[in-house]
């Protein structure tokens, strides 16, 4: 079963301008009492504030909100890169994380190195990765470009190869900024499907996005934030 | 990764283990580090290898003339200790980009940050390994005759993995904070070559620049080399190491427990 449970939960950012990242200053600043150093103060951004949610099976959350509300890090929060500051947060279920499918890419590795590397790092174990390897290369129409280095490629295969391993994972909870679309129009097509399977398997979905049409189309819930806060639900 | 995930009742123990228990994953990243790095050269890793060889070839004659010392007594001296501390320094200066070069996993997920000080050191493991190859042709050629005190290395390699292991998460931390003691730290290793016999013999100290042997790079290196060389490492320096250890251990460990969670917000 899975489920997300937020209770009270607030974000903030330590912004570290170049002032109070270097130990120079910092120690300049404790030196001189404060008058040497005085761009050391911390600015703090308070990304989410008191966010209070419950979220189970067959929810499909959407989020909108401006930007800079708050959408990508609460779904960062959800994945569990970033630690509330403070307030409660569980979460039961395999994640897929589809905030940013690119990321990682090895530009000197092959397509199938890249799929071993990024399997893994998703959590699966070689045995796994070395079933799924076929399918990923399969459905990303690579053919025989999987074996060379991904810096040869092009934008748009580069990120049908992102997209194929990102979505070759069934999970429980899968979080996504924006819909993906990828490629060509044939490409498309098959990733469109591919998406609303993926979609359909999954326990509960969160999407943020800026279209409230897609939003009204894929969700029974929706939340709108507003510089850190739920102003709707 | 766990099925279940909480902000709350979070043991750090339990998250080191997570990342240090997946050696499939630290493995094959750093096989990839050093495999990628040298894909597009001929030689590939053993590039390692070569460069280190010709440096150890060409330093040994010079510097055994200029210190009045014998060439077999001096060359497989002076061999290991250069592998060895291109090890050392790797592995320091590594530790401080652990997780700033990790950047992109970590704001993706949750990852154990403990998983990326194994791939750093991984990844020196396998540099290493290419390396201390060329000390066979070195102890031959100078006819190094080894006692069953060699075993000795055995442990003293243990306790260099878990000093390395502890920094790599103590300075990873600092240095992702304190974005300039990585500078630092790189000055104090070059400053460290010089202090440190790797190349000098310590025989010749003057009695009372004795002391300059206290510094733990030197005691280290005095644990693996001596007994590769047929000897056996002074007392002192297993000592030292203990309490080094002991402190390096004790520091990462209240730093890991209070930041873990923190560095992604510094990245």
């Amino acid at each position: 079963m899975a489920s997300i449970s937020l209770k009270n939960v607030s974000v903030s950012f330590p912004i570290y301008g170049a002032g109070s990242v270097s130990l120079k200053k910092t120690l300049a600043a404790s030196v001189t009492g404060g008058r040497f150093g005085k761009e050391t103060g911390v600015t703090v951004v308070q990304a989410l504030s008191g966010l209070n949610l419950e979220l189970k099976s067959g929810d499909r959350l959407g989020l909108i909100g401006h930007n800079g509300a708050g959408k990508s890090t609460l779904l960062r929060t959800l994945a569990g890169v970033y630690e509330p500051s403070s307030g409660e947060f569980t979460r039961q279920g395999s994640v897929a994380s589809l905030i940013d499918p690119a990321l990682g890419i090895e530009m000197d590795a092959t397509g199938i190195e890249n799929i071993m590397l990024r399997g893994l790092v998703m959590g699966m174990s070689k045995k796994e990765v070395d079933r799924l390897t076929p399918d990923i290369c399969e459905f990303s129409g690579l053919g025989e470009y999987v074996n060379m280095p991904v810096r040869t490629y092009s934008t748009g295969m580069m990120m049908r190869l992102a997209f194929s391993i990102s979505t070759s994972v069934e999970a429980d909870i899968l979080l996504m900024d924006e819909w993906l679309s990828v490629g060509d129009a044939a490409f498309t097509e098959k990733a469109e499907k591919r998406m609303r399977d993926v979609v359909s398997k999954s326990g509960i979905l969160v999407l943020a996005s800026h279209s409230p049409e897609l939003i009204a189309k894929e969700c029974n819930r929706v939340i709108h934030l507003e510089h850190g806060r739920i102003v709707e639900s | 990764m766990s099925q279940v995930h909480s902000n709350l009742h979070r043991s750090a123990l339990a998250d080191w283990w997570e990342g240090t228990r997946r050696t499939d994953i630290w493995w094959t990243l750093a096989w990839f580090d050093v495999v990628l790095r040298y894909r597009r050269s001929m030689l590939g890793p053993l590039w390692l290898t070569l460069s280190m060889g010709i440096m150890i070839g060409g330093m040994g004659p010079l510097y055994a003339s200029l210190f009045g010392t014998q060439l077999d007594k001096f060359f497989p001296h002076l061999a290991l200790g250069v592998i060895f501390w291109g090890f050392f320094s790797a592995i320091v200066t590594d530790a401080c980009n652990a997780f700033v070069g990790a950047s992109n996993y970590l704001k993706q997920g949750y990852f154990p940050i403990s998983l990326f000080v194994w791939r750093g050191l991984g990844r020196n493991l396998i540099q290493f390994a290419h390396q201390i190859v060329l000390y066979i042709p070195v102890a031959l050629w100078a006819g190094v005759s080894l006692s069953w005190s060699v075993l000795l290395v055995i442990p003293a390699f243990l306790i260099l993995i878990v000093n390395a292991h502890a920094l790599g998460l103590l300075l990873g931390l600092i240095c992702t904070r304190y974005r300039d003691v990585t500078q630092i730290i790189t000055s104090i290793m070059q400053m460290l070559m010089f202090l440190t016999p790797v190349f000098w013999l310590p025989e010749n100290l003057p009695g009372r620049a004795k002391y300059v042997l206290w510094n733990p790079f030197a005691q280290m290196l005095d644990l693996l080399r001596t007994p590769l060389m047929g000897g056996v490492a002074h007392l002192e320096s297993w000592i030292g190491i203990g309490l080094w250890t002991v402190l390096c251990l004790t520091a990462a460990s209240v730093m890991f427990v209070k930041y873990r969670r923190r560095v992604v917000y510094w990245l």
